[in-house]
């Protein structure tokens, strides 16, 4: 007969104390529930014990501050009594100053605090590079945050809502500066020059920035030494008096030097007065150049008397008919006026006319007068003796035209420069504004991995350095590596 | 557990909790100047209410431990250990902004990790390993007392082999005489008696063990026996003994069914209901092993879930009080 089984057969053959005894699934958890918990204790436990706080950090610190790693109590300085052990702007100010932004403060905000933009323990990032977010907060509703109206007030982000620069927007396109150069002749190839038949300039010929030597190419060396008597401070225009200035001193690279004639222009551009004489004027003011003009011509006087002797140019009539020889017998002082008229006629209507606005001011006359002939235009009673000198415009080079950014052309020294200042190739007037448009820039300065950072603090700069104050220093070397 | 209707309520609320989380932490992470941090309040609020959770599901142990508390029904806390703990993880991340931090948070992100995965993987488990269960393991018995019953399978096979081919002289346990593992008089003791014996109809239909004692003798010659002798003590014994050892005939239906046909063509008719009960046996033997197997993966999975979980809930406090310090 074949095993039978019912319900009670079966229960019969439980041990109904089965559940008072333990197996090894039980025994297993059981202690895998005792030891787990007891390993991350002791883990805890001796992390204490040997004076490791690395192991609450809610991540690795920031490039700048990777040395502190494992000096919690740099920053994190409990107070007595307290349990928060929290990082306040204390701790930050001890090791370096950080002024505020032109704009806290305004409009009812909040002091920010150091942590509100610069956040630690994210990994090893770079702290100032803060995020967009960190400035948009009142910059991409301005007025209502407080702010002044003479900034762009919605601003979001690079590509969303930052407007064209300044110098560039419709009713300030002219630039302010006052030499007449025409980009657009200089970048074709010149017939003429110092180095051979044909000149081909490069934009490094005349361009170049303050830390790196001048191109000697097209300089003259008699310039190059000389000294002037105008200010070069006053023909620059440097900045806007609210802008925020940067930390860093410059390293010379960021921004081009200034043109100077001597380094760029006169290798060409030579300023003879006089075929008697192989040099030319100083580039100079007006007063210095008549000076040095009168003095070169007395001193040729002196050495060449039988020249006051002035005989008439025969081929100087010009109807063709022989006429006889006239002399003419000059004394010294009538020769070197005379000369030294024409030498600045000469001067004052082309050389110095060619590059600069030339203006005159007559005695008793307020009224500037651009580019009058003095001699032919002098009010009655002038004097040839005393031709009123022309006033020399200052040039007004702009130094940065985005005084409210930083940029560094050392940074995008790879890139040539009419990739982004295409417009030089047309421009024909030096009050051109040739800087790049926004465009240009958003063409590599936009969000992604493959395009380059575009974040408000790769061009702005947020603390005002200029009220920054120097902090006393606090760590001592051994101090960081024996703990 | 089963994931059925049942529980469409829960997974409903979960879903809307994962939601409304998630469209808050889209637009807290958008607005906010560092990025999403563990230290603001709305991630602190994530943190809170996730530990929250995972503290909820953590408890479930304890209401198990006593079933007396009044404090819901045992299926609503195994649904909230589901549901709520499995929203710990994203509740969790939204806190620390999906960043795993330092040390300790790290090895918190990856303990609640490695918790809630192996909660998903066991209650997937829990769903489709049952049915397999009921199916496959018709005689199903108490996993503790699995080898208790395997123990009383081979006395009572080896009590069954004796009554055809006299005794074999294995080693007898003090407790061992009269007990039939096939459910006759488990527990009880049967009618002492100096001769194997084979039960009765009677006996069969689950009768005590008076009418149990009712002998009746067959014995094989020790010709007729051979067989069935070599076959049980080099082959069945070794099986029912170490059941789980794979490569054994006997631990595959088909092979056993037909290594049984064979003996059969070699034995006696008289010796064939004796074989009916050894194959039966076999085949319980089988389906202990078959269950034992199952059983293991139905909670071999928490060996990994329990200890993570509570070392999970130490350092999460310990992160919380220290977080709130720094």
């Amino acid at each position: 007969m074949a095993r039978t089984r019912t319900t009670k057969k079966l229960a019969q053959r439980i041990d109904l104390n089965y559940f008072k005894r333990s197996t090894p699934l039980k025994r297993a958890k059981f202690w895998l529930s005792l030891l787990l918990p007891l390993l991350a204790l002791s883990w805890i436990a001796w992390r204490g014990y040997s004076g490791d706080q690395r192991v609450y950090s809610s991540g690795p610190m920031s490039e700048t501050h990777a040395v502190l790693e494992k000096e919690c109590v740099a920053c994190h300085v409990q107070k007595s009594g307290a349990l928060s052990a929290k990082a306040s702007d204390n701790a930050c100010l001890e090791c370096h100053d950080g002024p505020t932004h032109h704009a806290v403060g305004i409009g009812g905000r909040k002091e920010l605090t150091c942590a509100d933009c610069h956040a630690e323990h994210k990994g090893r990032v770079d702290i100032s590079a803060v995020s967009n977010q960190t400035c948009t907060v009142c910059h991409s509703d301005l007025p209502s945050n407080g702010g002044t109206a003479h900034y762009a007030s919605n601003i979001r982000s690079f590509e969303d809502g930052h407007p064209e620069f300044a110098a560039l927007v419709a009713d300030s396109t002219r630039g302010p500066g006052t030499v007449k150069l025409n980009h657009a002749i200089h970048m074709q190839p010149i017939r003429r020059g110092p180095t051979g038949p044909t000149v081909q300039l490069g934009c490094a010929d005349c361009h170049r920035p303050p830390a790196v030597p001048p191109p000697a190419t097209y300089s003259d060396s008699n310039y190059v030494g000389a000294k002037v008597s105008y200010r070069e401070s006053v023909r620059l225009i440097a900045g806007v008096a609210n802008a925020l200035s940067p930390r860093r001193p410059r390293s010379g690279r960021e921004l081009l030097a200034p043109v100077k004639f001597a380094n760029a222009c006169a290798g060409c551009h030579l300023l003879t007065f006089d075929e008697r004489f192989d040099f030319g004027v100083p580039h100079d003011q007006p007063e210095v150049v008549r000076a040095f003009v009168v003095k070169k011509f007395q001193q040729y006087i002196a050495e060449h008397p039988h020249e006051l002797l002035e005989l008439r140019d025969p081929n100087r009539d010009l109807s063709g008919k022989p006429r006889s020889p006239e002399f003419r017998v000059l004394t010294p002082a009538q020769w070197i006026r005379e000369r030294s008229t024409d030498a600045q006629e000469l001067l004052w209507r082309k050389t110095c006319a060619q590059c600069h606005a030339l203006t005159y001011r007559y005695a008793g006359s307020l009224e500037q007068l651009p580019r009058l002939p003095p001699w032919s235009h002098a009010p009655n009673g002038h004097s040839p003796d005393h031709e009123p000198l022309p006033e020399i415009e200052p040039t007004l080079t702009t130094l940065r035209w985005m005084p409210h950014a930083k940029f560094d052309h050392d940074a995008h020294r790879s890139f040539s420069c009419v990739s982004c200042h295409e417009k030089v190739l047309k421009s024909t007037a030096s009050s051109d504004v040739l800087l790049p448009g926004i465009q240009i820039c958003k063409t590599c300065h936009a969000p992604g991995p493959e395009h380059a950072e575009s974040r408000c603090f790769e061009c702005h700069t947020y603390h005002d350095w200029s009220k920054g104050k120097e902090v006393p220093p606090k760590f001592t070397l051994p101090a960081l590596h024996t703990r | 557990m089963r994931m059925d209707q049942t529980q469409r309520g829960w997974a409903l609320a979960a879903l809307a909790i994962l939601v409304s989380s998630a469209v808050v932490y889209v637009f807290y992470a958008l607005d906010a100047p560092q990025g999403p941090r563990g230290g603001s309040i709305i991630g602190l609020t994530f943190g809170a209410v996730g530990f929250a959770f995972m503290i909820f599901s953590a408890l479930l142990g304890a209401r198990k431990r006593v079933p007396t508390w009044r404090v819901g029904r045992a299926q609503a806390w195994m649904r909230g250990h589901l549901w709520l703990g499995l929203l710990a993880l994203p509740l969790i991340l939204f806190h620390g902004g999906f960043l795993f931090g330092g040390l300790l948070t790290r090895v918190l992100m990856w303990l609640l990790m490695i918790t809630v995965l192996s909660g998903v993987f066991g209650a997937g488990l829990q769903h489709y390993i049952p049915p397999v269960m009921t199916s496959d393991v018709r005689l199903e018995t108490i996993y503790d007392e699995i080898g208790r019953v395997r123990t009383l399978l081979r006395e009572e096979a080896d009590r069954a082999v004796e009554s055809l081919c006299g005794s074999l002289g294995l080693p007898k346990t003090s407790d061992q005489q009269g007990r039939r593992a096939g459910g006759f008089t488990a527990l009880r003791t049967m009618a002492a008696s100096a001769v194997p014996l084979r039960t009765s109809a009677a006996v069969s239909a689950g009768a005590s063990a008076a009418v149990a004692a009712a002998p009746e003798i067959i014995l094989l010659s020790a010709e007729e026996s051979a067989p069935l002798r070599r076959f049980y003590l080099d082959e069945m014994r070794l099986f029912l003994e170490r059941s789980k050892q794979r490569g054994q005939r006997l631990g595959d239906a088909a092979k056993a069914s037909s290594v049984f046909a064979g003996l059969r063509t070699l034995l006696p008719a008289a010796a064939h209901v004796t074989l009916a009960d050894l194959e039966d046996i076999c085949d319980e033997a089988r389906q202990l092993t078959r269950q034992e197997r199952l059983h293991h993966w139905l909670h071999g999975w928490l060996l990994l879930h329990i200890p993570l979980s509570l070392a999970l809930i130490l350092l999460g406090a310990i992160h919380a009080v220290m977080a709130l310090r720094y």
